[in-house]
C-alpha cells in the first residue's frame, strides 16, 4: 500500500557517483622523510590504469619529491579507486534525498563557510558548475578555491552514496514487509535528509524562513599572511 | 502615510512597466507556460512531492521579484539561493532559463563579454565591440533580447568578440605622425612605417624630408588609399565576375579588378548585400536554397513582357499568402529536375523581392553554363554589360529595369535574348503552376481539418447522450424503487390503523390522547 503522491521510488540503480560525470574524489596525505605531499583532485575511474603510474610520475617530476612519492601515491590512488570499485557493483538507493551539504574549508587564503540543499536523486547535478558560479557570483579571485569547492561537494556525495549502498542493502533484506514505506525508511535511515513532506506540503512555502537565512548565506573571508600561518599551524597540532 | 503611499504608487506606476524582450512575451505570472513545463519535465511529472507545478511557481515568482526590486543590479544566483528551500542544482536550472529568456538581468551587462571585450583588441576611439543595440532601460517598449552567448557544454570554446560595423567598414582615421594633420582618405597618398603600423606620413611631409624621430626615408612605404576610395560600377561588375570565377582565391580576382587591393575586394564583396552568397556560390555553385533563389531573382528582373511582369506580380501575391506552405515543400522540390531553370522556377517561390542584384551575374553565368555559350557574349556588348551593372548595382526598382531593358533590347543579340526570354517564360510557367498546386493542397488540408474538428464535436455530442441515457434509466430504477417504497408504506399505515381500530382507539387521531 504505497502512500499516495510518494516521491518516485525507482528500482535501485547501480552504484555511481550522483553527479553528471562520474568522477571519484581522491584525496592523497603522504609524509615521508619528512616532506609531507597532501593534495586532493577528482579522477575519471573509466581512465585506464596507467594514467595512474603518468600521473604519479609526472607528480613526483614536477614537485621534485624523492622517488620513493612514486610508489605511495600509486598505491594511494589505485587503493581509493579500488575502494569505488568495489561499490560499483552493488545497488544503490535513489528515492529523493535531499541532503544539506556544508562548506568549511580554507584554500590559500579564503575561507569559506556556506551550507546548500543537494538532491542526491538529481543526476545531472555537476559539483564543479557550481563552484564555478559560486566563485564567479562572490567574485573569489583565487583560482584554485573552485576545485577545492566542487572536491568538498563531491567527497561528501561520495559518503552518503556509500551510505545509501547499505541502506538499500538493509531494506532489501527486509523488504517484504515494508514494500510501501522504502520511501519514508531510507531517508529516516540517513539521518541527513530533510523532512521532504512537511517541507514541501501544500501549506507551506519553499520560500525560506527568515532564521534560517543566515545558516544558508555562504561566507567568504580573505585572510592576511599572518592568520593563515596561524590557522596551519592550529591545523598541525589538531593533526598530531 | 498617504504621502508616502501615493510616492510608492507612482513610483510603482513608474517602475510597472519592465523590459523584457519580445520573444519573452508569453510569460504571465499566473499561469505556468508551455515553454515552462516542456523545459522542467522534472516539476510537471507527478514524479516527486518536491517538484510539483506550486514548488516551480514559487521559485520562478521569487526570482523575478527579487531581480525586480532592483533593476540596475545584476542578480547572481549565490544571492537568491539562500532565500529558497530545494535542490541547488535545480534552482540553478530554474535561474539560468530565466536568465535566458531575459526575464532577469536582462538589462544587465554579461559579464563575461565584458571580460571578453577588454582582453581583444580594438580600434582606438570606435565602439567597444559587442555592445548592445537597446533602447534605454525602464522604456515602454519591449525590446529585442541582443544574441545570447550560451553554451555550457563546451566550456573550452570561448567566442571571438563581436565585430562591430566600424571594424568592417571604416577605415581608421589617420594622422600624420610629423605634422599632426588627418591623412586625407580619398585623394592624396600616404605613407605607412614598415615596422611600426601606427606611423603615418602625409605626402607633404615626406616629400619636405620631416621623417619625424629617427626614421628615414627607407622606413615609410607608400600606400594608395585613393584607390579604395569608391567603387565604380565597371569595377564592382568586375569584382563579381571575377568571384564567381575564382571563388576564393582573392588574389586572382584582385588581379581581374586591377584597381583594387585583395583587402579592398573582400571588404566590397562584403558590403554588397549579396556577397556571401556570392563566395558561397561560388565555391558550392547550386548546393545550397539560397543560391538558387538568386538566379530566380534574375527571372524576376530579366522580364522584358509586360505580361510577365503581371505574372510575377501574381505569383509574389501567393508567395506572401503562404510562405510556410511553401517552405514545406521546397524541401521537396529541391531534388527534383536537374534541369537549372526548372529549379529555379520551383525556388522562385521562396524568393522575395528584396534580393536583387548578384542574381544578374549568377543567372548569367549560370545559363551561359546550361546553354553552353562562352560568357563573352555577354561582354562583348558593352550596353549590355552596362545595363547589368546597372542593376546589380542594386537597382531594385523593377520598372525602372523595364525601361532600361526595352531600350537595351535594340542592341542585344537576338537569339540571346530570345533564348532567354522563352526560358524565362517557362519558369514562370512552372512556378505559377506550382503555386497554384500548393494553394490547391492548402485548401484542401483546411477542409480535413474542418473535418476532423466536426468528427470531434460530433463525437463528444454523442457521449454526452449516451451519459443522459445512463441517467435516465437510472432514474427510472429510482422511481421504481420509490414507487414500491411507497406501495409498502402505504400497506404499513393500513395495517396499523387496523391495529388501532380493532385495539378501540377513537377515531380521530390526536397524538394527546395517546399520552
Amino acid at each position: 500500500m504505497k502512500a499516495s503522491g510518494s516521491s518516485g521510488w525507482k528500482g535501485p540503480v547501480k552504484f555511481r557517483m550522483p553527479t553528471a560525470e562520474n568522477l571519484v574524489p581522491i584525496r592523497l596525505d603522504i609524509q615521508f622523510e619528512g616532506q609531507r605531499y597532501k593534495d586532493a583532485f577528482t579522477w575519471n575511474p573509466s581512465d585506464p590504469d596507467n594514467e595512474i603510474v603518468l600521473f604519479a610520475r609526472r607528480t613526483v617530476k614536477d614537485l621534485k619529491l624523492p622517488p620513493a612519492f612514486f610508489t605511495q601515491i600509486s598505491q594511494s590512488i589505485q587503493s581509493q579507486l579500488a575502494d569505488f570499485r568495489a561499490y560499483e557493483g552493488q545497488d544503490m538507493y535513489t528515492g529523493e534525498k535531499i541532503i544539506p551539504i556544508k562548506l568549511d574549508l580554507r584554500v590559500n587564503q579564503t575561507l569559506i563557510k556556506d551550507q546548500f540543499l543537494w538532491d542526491l536523486n538529481n543526476f545531472e547535478s555537476d559539483p564543479e558548475e557550481f563552484a564555478r558560479t559560486l566563485c564567479k557570483d562572490l567574485g573569489v579571485e583565487d583560482p584554485e578555491v573552485g576545485p577545492a569547492v566542487a572536491f568538498a561537494i563531491r567527497e561528501q556525495l561520495y559518503e552518503i552514496a556509500v551510505q545509501s549502498v547499505s541502506s538499500a542493502r538493509e531494506s532489501r533484506l527486509s523488504k517484504k514487509s515494508r514494500r510501501g514505506s522504502d520511501y519514508g525508511s531510507a531517508s529516516k535511515a540517513s539521518g541527513l535528509s530533510m523532512d521532504l513532506v512537511k517541507l514541501f506540503s501544500f501549506k507551506s512555502s519553499v520560500v525560506r524562513k527568515r532564521k534560517d537565512l543566515d545558516i544558508y548565506e555562504p561566507m567568504v573571508d580573505l585572510l592576511t599572511n599572518e592568520e593563515v600561518d596561524a590557522l596551519e599551524a592550529r591545523e598541525e597540532r589538531h593533526a598530531r | 502615510m498617504e504621502v508616502t503611499t501615493d510616492r510608492s504608487s507612482s513610483k510603482d506606476a513608474e517602475l510597472e512597466l519592465y523590459t523584457i524582450p519580445a520573444q519573452s512575451s508569453w510569460f504571465v505570472w499566473d499561469d505556468i507556460h508551455e515553454i515552462e513545463r516542456r523545459e522542467f519535465t522534472e516539476f510537471f511529472s507527478e514524479s516527486s512531492i518536491t517538484r510539483t507545478p506550486k514548488v516551480y511557481k514559487e521559485y520562478r515568482d521569487f526570482i523575478i521579484n527579487k531581480y525586480r526590486e532592483d533593476t540596475s543590479r545584476r542578480l547572481t544566483f549565490t544571492s537568491i539561493r539562500k532565500y529558497l528551500i530545494g535542490d541547488v542544482n535545480l534552482l540553478r536550472k530554474v535561474f539560468l532559463f530565466l536568465e535566458k529568456w531575459g526575464l532577469i538581468n536582462f538589462l544587465q551587462k554579461n559579464d563575461d563579454l565584458v571580460v571578453e571585450e577588454s582582453e581583444a583588441k580594438i580600434e582606438q576611439g570606435t565602439t567597444p565591440a559587442g555592445i548592445r543595440v537597446t533602447s534605454t532601460p525602464n522604456s515602454t517598449r519591449p525590446v529585442i533580447a541582443p544574441p545570447l552567448v550560451e553554451e555550457r557544454a563546451e566550456p573550452a570554446l570561448t567566442f571571438p568578440p563581436l565585430t562591430s560595423y566600424s571594424n568592417v567598414f571604416k577605415k581608421p582615421a589617420l594622422f600624420c605622425a610629423h605634422c599632426g594633420q588627418p591623412c586625407p582618405s580619398h585623394s592624396a597618398a600616404f605613407y605607412e612605417h614598415n615596422n611600426k603600423s601606427n606611423v603615418n606620413l602625409c605626402e607633404k611631409c615626406f616629400k619636405n624630408g620631416d621623417y619625424g624621430g629617427n626614421n628615414s626615408a627607407d622606413d615609410f612605404k607608400l600606400s594608395l588609399s585613393s584607390a579604395t576610395a569608391a567603387w565604380t560600377e565597371e569595377e564592382t561588375l568586375l569584382l563579381l565576375e571575377s568571384v564567381l570565377k575564382h571563388g576564393d582565391d582573392w588574389e586572382l580576382v584582385a588581379q581581374s579588378v586591377s584597381t583594387k587591393s585583395r583587402l579592398d575586394c573582400i571588404s566590397k564583396l562584403i558590403e554588397l548585400p549579396f556577397g556571401e552568397f556570392l563566395m558561397g556560390s561560388a565555391s558550392g555553385r547550386l548546393r545550397s536554397d539560397e543560391h538558387l533563389s538568386s538566379p530566380s531573382n534574375l527571372v524576376e528582373e530579366m522580364k522584358t513582357d509586360g505580361q510577365e511582369h503581371k505574372e510575377t506580380e501574381t505569383r509574389e501575391e501567393n508567395e506572401e499568402d503562404e510562405p510556410p506552405a511553401k517552405r514545406k515543400r521546397a524541401a521537396m522540390m529541391s531534388d527534383g529536375d536537374t534541369s537549372l531553370m526548372k529549379q529555379v522556377a520551383a525556388m522562385a517561390c521562396k524568393v522575395g523581392p528584396s534580393i536583387t542584384t548578384a542574381a544578374a551575374k549568377a543567372a548569367i553565368a549560370a545559363l551561359c553554363d546550361e546553354a553552353s555559350c562562352p560568357k563573352d557574349i555577354f561582354e562583348t556588348t558593352g550596353d549590355y554589360k552596362n545595363s547589368a551593372a546597372d542593376r546589380s548595382v542594386g537597382d531594385r526598382d523593377t520598372s525602372d529595369i523595364e525601361e532600361q531593358e526595352e531600350e537595351k533590347e535594340g542592341l542585344e543579340d537576338l537569339p540571346v535574348g530570345l533564348r532567354m526570354r522563352v526560358s524565362v517564360a517557362t519558369a514562370l510557367g512552372a512556378a505559377a503552376a506550382h503555386a497554384k498546386i500548393l494553394a490547391d493542397q492548402e485548401e484542401r488540408e483546411m477542409e480535413l481539418l474542418v473535418a476532423s474538428v466536426i468528427d470531434q464535436q460530433l463525437k463528444k455530442m454523442k457521449s454526452k447522450l449516451k451519459f443522459l441515457e445512463q441517467l435516465e434509466v437510472i432514474m427510472d430504477a429510482e422511481e421504481k424503487v420509490m414507487e414500491g417504497a411507497k406501495d409498502t408504506i402505504l400497506q404499513e399505515r393500513i395495517s396499523v390503523l387496523q391495529s388501532a381500530f380493532s385495539g378501540g382507539i377513537t377515531k380521530r387521531w390526536d397524538h394527546t390522547y395517546m399520552k
